[in-house]
């Protein structure tokens, strides 16, 4: 049988693409007569998954089924009769990622119609469409004029009315499109309307680089209308009042920031995200329940569980979300779905490749330009290319026809075996993107896969240049990549066997449901805690804001955990001296049970976070009345509540908070209010980030009664001789408190192993978190992959991870893991370095370079050598020998002093003559 | 529309400032062959100067039983009549206990909830409809308009029957009748200030102003309306605000039933086109 | 001078909430659709219904009740119909000034507003005839706005003279329109003035 994964945006390829590399049968169902979703809309987004769609559709194990429609349902999970558009298929298991719709119906008050007015999903047309070729700047649409001045609006369609909910998303993609504007039209002022800037991670950062480094302007404000006047358009915001140009006190009561006028050559508006209008339907057909705002039901234990068994949701259908969370949960939904379902499919690059010789045979060059449907066919002239590279010695055939990726490959394939090319340069995509997708081409048709060379005619070629000065500029890469191809040899490529167990290190939550899925998968899992017992940073919880016991929670993992007998358990212990590469690792344990040595070919590392002790600030560690929020929380448990008036001061502590922070705020002063209503609790804060449907919670806090004051930037509230003063922003003056009690929201650290780790998994660090494999500036589609392959990331160990996302991406660190641990075999790397033994002078300069200490000094016996007419018989000499582990920089092959090292696929030879024509 | 009687709650600007309003509501609707019953005995709605929610609505409990008794929906030409009689219909709708209540004051205040109230407007354009009044033009006017609409036609949302920012069923009738709509968008809702006259006209005189002014920047012939509250501000006191600005101004400001009425070739005078306050001689050269 | 929550009330966004119109208060989260909408504000900076929320929010019952600016709300519904949380601004609004009223009646502010005067003298004559009636509206107004019967009257007629005279002159006062000679100048009255009388001592303001 096999799975059905239902809509074709980015995460139902995700999931698609998991399943079928593990060897499943995926019908990819989608309604639309193309892959790619809303995703596809996006110009940086478009380039980054515009791969997977071409892998998609040569994915011998997915029947894709576009233009097509669920219309009924019947069985249930492991035998399910799914009707799509008139055709029955069965299938054990089901994937919903059905996505989501923009809000549509705009107040007119934001001047919808104006040509200029847009949303930020047009924004990303206007951004792709003015590229060098085209425009090459950034044009008002109504007359051709550069746009100055823009301005982004966000919440527009929500936290409102008509969508009670945040869309979660928009304050990420608005940060994204405004580092976008500044960096290729940095002239531009660029001007951002927001309520609370929720962001996390790395777009927090991105966030205080677009103030400082950039210039960007964060307004608080919730534009309400755009009014077009005199040509521009006119927005109107409250500002915030001059400070030091009157003095604090001063200032009559009820003055306070004025409006003021702004006129834009653009508005981008941020537009909500709203559940898929097809969504109810679908749910009503698949018999799985919706939430009260249309959304999949799924638990916050449970993010990725419908109520039905064997139907799984993922992605915006669920909630409004980030690229990177929908990408992150339709991996793990993929892993569970898959867990219903009996592999039936080969897995692709298993079977045992045989190349053709090509030493022997003459060299032909198969020079194959692609047009990458009118992108490059209408910046270049590709006739004329192809007339001038036919004329280059060694090129047998050139082929200028093809327009799409899939015409591309199956050129190729048929020039390998038809012509008898025996080397090829692929002209047109990216080969960051596609490399491999050319080289698979290649081993297809029998060529070794590194007598391939690549041009990029689009993004370097196409995109940057105008069009006489394009057709110049592929005529010479082409021709460089010609001289390169002519020196191509044949990469020797061996296959190794891969262990099928994992490694999971931090036995949090996260942590625990790697493991447990792993095993559940079939794997045998390593898992490893430094503390002495399970847990991790739940610990600290008494409840889950979905009132669920936090205890509860972990016993039921750790029972499960207990009772698995795939998972050994290692509590008191740390991982040491990791080696090998992915499919084959090797590491000491080090802990009770002494310097064991355990194999594994995949490992995740699910280290969480741990909460900033907050000593000092604000009295906490000296005045007994100032506690941390997990503190209160503690004592909001205990039932009782004496106090009556609390101060909630929610971004005092410098440092990132972990994204439960707002939601504990909030839940945590409803809780108080709720064992005493006439409490005073007042929230002094600089953003309140209860993202997605957990707005609610902030509202319920406010109709409580509960009291926010957002105090100014720089200017944070102080505690002294129990007066909590906060310089109001509206007020333009001090507020005074009497606090019996001081919460703080302390910042969330990365877990302390991380530097460690990171060291010996190869594993960047930011800001002592692990970083994600990255691939495009704009947008994460491997949340969980990292630069290793073979070593996965998850939960807190990332970011400071909600429950429910720290569960999702554990999810989908286990399914990436488990994607190769299906695999029986995998092939050594190609491009490694190599040492000429005999050149060798064993010098060790070398072993010092390497970044990845992938290279030593070994005694090699030397039998004869021969200086011109002397032969020396000697012993033994110092050599430089390669081992496991090198990525193939090339640092050592450009530094080597006697010229001993070269790296494959990049000989001196090779690029020297794509130089010599340069 | 089938119905041919409806019941007409004129306001009280309808007897003096608002003559022309009710001569010519009253005038288009004889054209159109609908009865228009003055509700006998109505009262006053309270308009904005009853701030008391429920004074509001017991007050029009008992305009709309009078109508109730009648078995006839309730029509009026005044913005501010038809925000109280709609909410008040409303309130009355959704709560048992203030219908008990109000009906232990006086029985003549019960109220059932089994008619509607209504704006001229909305009774114009979607009750009877475009279609047939297009049927029924005889004149075309070739006029430069700025659709005025003010604050209660699509605000507050609860008795909204046109878009809030950008309402309109005044600029389809304009279009209907080949008149041609300025670009006013902005300023088509904003306030004229009325509310404030008596108490801050300093206020009120730079509300109405601007969209006098903004009127005149746009080319319009006229402001069209359909509020005696707004008709108020911007034509009887049109005079004071030039004075008060030393502006010149001048800008006619009629009725959208005076402007419907001349394109169904009513005579100008039965229309009230000489009660404007600004001379409105140079409208009437412009309809054919 | 800082603003001391323990001095405020912490029950006055209670209060507020008791009173029709008032009930939305706390679902504010001060995201300034309100006063950026505002055609008052245009022209009278200084008016911010948002800061009138926060300060009620805060417990400033005194300092709320007492503000001039709560007496320039247009009533023009545009914070109403814009704002995200349904706060209902504009009879929130309302609610407000019903409690300042009822403080000034106790002796314990002063409203620095004619518009209660002006309010209270359109109810008396809805209340006695059933309909408004003019020139027996200004009559009591004027001279309750300016202290007394002589400033009144010239208060009045500095702003009516010029535009009863293009009433007159049109016909919509006095004898030139039909209707009587003296047109808008007696009130009309509806025959069911019990019924009215009844509205008003059940609902009408508490003071009178």
């Amino acid at each position: 049988m096999g799975i059905a994964v239902i809509g074709g945006g980015v995460a139902g390829i995700t999931a698609a693409l998991d399943l079928a590399d593990s060897g499943y049968k995926v019908y990819l169902i989608e309604k639309n007569a193309k892959l790619g979703g809303k995703v596809a809309e996006l110009a940086e987004c478009e380039t980054g998954i515009a791969p997977r769609i071409v892998k998609i559709e040569n994915h011998p194990n997915i029947e894709l089924m576009l233009s097509s429609e669920v219309e009924g349902l019947s069985g249930s999970a492991g035998d399910f009769k799914l009707k799509v558009s008139g055709k029955e298929i069965d299938v054990e298991s089901v994937v919903l990622a059905p996505g989501y719709d923009v809000f549509d119906s705009i107040a007119k008050s934001y001047a919808i119609g104006h040509p200029n007015v847009v949303t930020a999903l047009e924004f990303e047309g206007m951004l792709r469409a003015c590229t060098p070729s085209e425009t090459g700047q950034l044009v008002r649409p109504s007359d051709g004029k550069p746009v100055k001045r823009i301005g982004f609006i966000k919440c527009v369609g929500s936290r409102g009315k008509e969508n009670e909910i945040c869309s979660t998303a928009c304050c990420g993609f608005t940060a994204k499109e405004a580092w976008e504007v500044k960096e290729r039209f940095p002239g531009t002022e660029v001007y951002i309307f927001y309520m609370d800037i929720r962001v996390f991670g790395r777009d927090e950062e991105l966030v205080a680089k677009l103030k400082d480094k950039y210039g960007v302007k964060y307004i608080r404000s919730r534009v309400p209308e755009v009014i077009p006047e005199n040509g521009t358009l006119t927005v109107k915001f409250e500002n915030k009042p001059l400070q030091g140009l009157r003095g604090r006190g001063q200032s009559p009561r009820l003055e306070n920031g004025t409006v003021e006028r702004l006129d834009l050559d653009m508005v981008v508006l941020a537009v909500g995200l709203l559940p898929s209008k097809t969504l109810g339907k679908l749910a009503e057909i698949m018999g799985v329940k919706t939430d009260t705002y249309g959304y999949l039901e799924t638990s916050l234990t449970n993010p990725l569980e419908t109520n039905v068994p064997g139907i799984l949701a993922c992605g915006t259908a669920t909630a409004p979300m980030k690229v990177r969370e929908s990408v992150a949960q339709a991996s793990g939904a993929a892993l569970k779905a898959a867990l219903f379902s009996e592999r039936t499919e080969l897995i692709p690059g298993q079977e045992e490749r045989k190349f053709i010789e090509v030493a022997d045979k003459p060299l032909k060059i198969g020079v194959f330009i692609c047009g990458c449907e009118g992108e490059v066919a209408g910046a270049v002239d590709l006739p004329a290319v192809v007339e001038h590279v036919k004329h280059l010695t060694g090129v047998a055939s050139v082929n200028g026809e093809t327009t799409t990726m899939k015409e591309a490959l199956e050129a190729i394939e048929s020039g390998i075996v038809d012509q008898g090319l025996t080397r090829i340069v692929v002209a047109g995509y990216s080969p960051r993107l596609y490399e491999d997708l050319f080289r698979d081409a290649c081993a297809k048709a029998g060529l070794n896969p590194y007598l391939l060379d690549m041009v990029n005619l689009r993004e370097q070629v196409a995109w940057v240049h105008g069009k006489e000065e394009a057709t110049n500029a592929a005529i010479s890469q082409i021709t460089m990549a010609v001289e390169r191809a002519r020196y191509l040899e044949p990469v020797p490529i061996e296959r190794y066997p891969v262990i099928p167990k994992a490694l999971v290190v931090g036995g949090g939550v996260a942590g625990m449901n790697a493991a447990l899925e792993i095993a559940q998968a079939g794997y045998e899992v390593y898992l490893v805690e430094k503390e002495a017992e399970l847990g991790g940073g739940l610990r600290e919880n008494t409840e889950l804001p979905s009132g669920e016991s936090a205890s509860d929670v972990l016993k039921e993992f750790v029972e499960k955990i207990s009772s698995n007998e795939k998972i050994r358990v290692y509590t008191g212990a740390t991982v040491e001296d990791v080696r090998g590469r992915a499919g084959s690792f090797r590491a000491r344990m080090k802990g009770e049970d002494g310097g064991e040595e355990i194999d594994f070919g995949a490992a995740i590392l699910a280290t969480g976070a741990r909460e900033f002790v907050p000593e000092g600030w604000y009295g906490y560690g000296q005045e007994k009345k100032v506690v941390t929020q997990s503190e209160f929380e503690k004592m909001l448990a205990g039932g009782h509540m004496d106090a009556t008036t609390i101060v909630m001061i929610q971004d005092g502590i410098p440092g990132q908070r972990s994204k439960y922070s707002g939601i504990q705020v909030v839940s945590n002063a409803l809780k108080a209010k709720a064992l005493k209503p006439d409490l005073n609790v007042f929230v002094l804060y600089q953003e309140i980030k209860t993202y997605g449907k957990w707005e609610v919670l902030y509202k319920e806090a406010r109709e409580k009664g509960v009291i926010f004051l957002r105090y100014d930037e720089g200017r944070p509230p102080a505690f002294q001789e129990g007066i909590v003063s906060v310089y109001d922003v509206i007020f333009t003056d001090e507020i005074q408190i009497k606090p019996d009690v001081v919460v703080l929201s302390p910042a969330m650290l990365p877990a302390e192993e991380n530097e460690q780790l990171s060291t010996m998994f190869m594993i960047p660090l930011k800001n002592g978190f692990f970083l994600e494999e990255q691939e495009r500036p704009k947008l994460v589609l491997t949340p969980v992959d990292t630069v290793n392959e073979g070593v996965f990331i998850c939960g807190s160990a990332v970011y400071p991870a909600m429950v429910d996302e720290a569960i999702a991406m554990s999810s989908a660190a286990a399914s990436r893991a488990c994607v190769l641990l299906a695999k029986n075999f995998l092939e050594t790397p190609g491009i490694v370095s190599v040492v000429d033994d005999a050149i060798c002078s064993g010098c060790g300069v070398c072993v010092d370079l390497c970044p990845v200490e992938a290279i030593e000094l070994v005694e090699e016996p030397v039998s004869a050598v021969t200086f011109g007419v002397m032969t020396v018989l000697s012993g033994k000499k110092t050599v430089a020998r390669v081992i496991e582990g090198c990525i193939g920089c090339g640092s050592c092959a450009s530094y080597c002093p006697s010229g001993a090292i070269s790296l494959q696929n990049f000989k001196d030879q090779q690029v020297f003559a794509q130089l010599d024509y340069a | 529309m089938s119905e041919k009687k409806i019941a007409y709650h004129p306001g009280c600007p309808s007897a003096t400032t608002a003559m022309e309003q009710d001569m010519s509501t009253r005038a288009v609707f004889e054209k159109l062959g609908i009865e228009l019953e003055e509700l006998e005995d109505w009262n006053c709605c309270g308009a904005l100067e009853a701030e008391d929610p429920k004074l509001v609505i017991a007050l029009n409990a008992r305009n709309l039983a009078l109508a109730e008794r009648k078995g006839q929906d309730i029509v009026t030409p005044c913005s501010i009549c038809y925000y109280n009689l709609a909410r008040a219909d409303q309130a009355l709708r959704e709560d048992e206990k203030l219908r008990a209540e109000l009906k232990e004051i006086d029985s003549s205040l019960e109220y059932n909830g089994t008619v509607k109230a209504k704006h001229v407007l909305d009774v114009l354009v979607n009750d009877i409809g475009l279609a047939e009044l297009s049927g029924k033009l005889v004149k075309k006017v070739n006029l430069k308009v700025a659709p005025y609409y003010g604050c209660y036609l699509g605000r507050p949302p609860e008795t909204a029957f046109d878009d809030p920012d950008d309402p309109v069923l005044m600029d389809q009738l304009i279009e209907l009748i080949g008149a041609e709509n300025v670009p006013f968008s902005y300023m088509k809702t904003k306030c004229c200030g009325g509310p404030l006259m008596m108490t801050r006209a300093d206020i009120a005189f730079e509300m109405a102003r601007k969209i006098l002014e903004s009127a005149k920047k746009a080319g319009a012939d006229c402001i069209v309306l359909a509020c005696p509250l707004c008709g108020m501000m911007l034509d009887a006191k049109q005079p004071d605000i030039e004075a008060a600005f030393k502006v010149k101004i001048e800008m006619p400001v009629i009725y959208i039933t005076q402007l419907l009425g001349l394109a169904l070739g009513i005579e100008p005078k039965k229309l009230g086109l000489n009660k404007n306050i600004i001379d409105t001689k140079k409208i009437l050269e412009k309809v054919m | 001078m800082p603003i001391k929550t323990w001095e405020l009330d912490p029950n006055f966004k209670y209060e507020i909430m008791n009173e029709p119109g008032g009930e939305h208060l706390t679902a504010c989260y001060q995201c300034s659709t309100c006063t950026l909408g505002c055609p008052v504000t245009e022209i009278i900076p200084s008016y911010n219904p948002r800061k009138i929320i926060q300060m009620s929010l805060l417990g400033m019952r005194k300092e709320v009740l007492s503000n001039a600016d709560l007496w320039i709300c247009a009533l023009c519904q545009t914070c109403t119909a814009r704002c995200p949380q349904d706060v209902m601004i504009c009879e929130l609004m309302g609610a407000i000034r019903r409690i300042a009223e009822e403080e000034e009646a106790a002796g314990n502010i002063k409203i620095e507003s004619a518009r209660p005067l002006f309010e209270k003298a359109f109810l008396h004559t809805l209340q006695k005839y059933g309909r408004l009636y003019d020139m027996g509206l200004a009559l009591e107004y004027y001279p309750n706005r300016e202290g007394s019967k002589i400033k009144g009257m010239k208060a009045m007629m500095k702003d009516y003279k010029d535009f009863g005279m293009r009433m007159f002159k049109k016909g919509k006062m006095g004898p030139l329109g039909g209707g009587g000679v003296f047109k808008g100048m007696l009130p009309e009255k509806i025959k069911e003035r019990e019924v009215l009388k009844k509205i008003f001592e059940q609902l009408g303001e508490k003071e009178k």
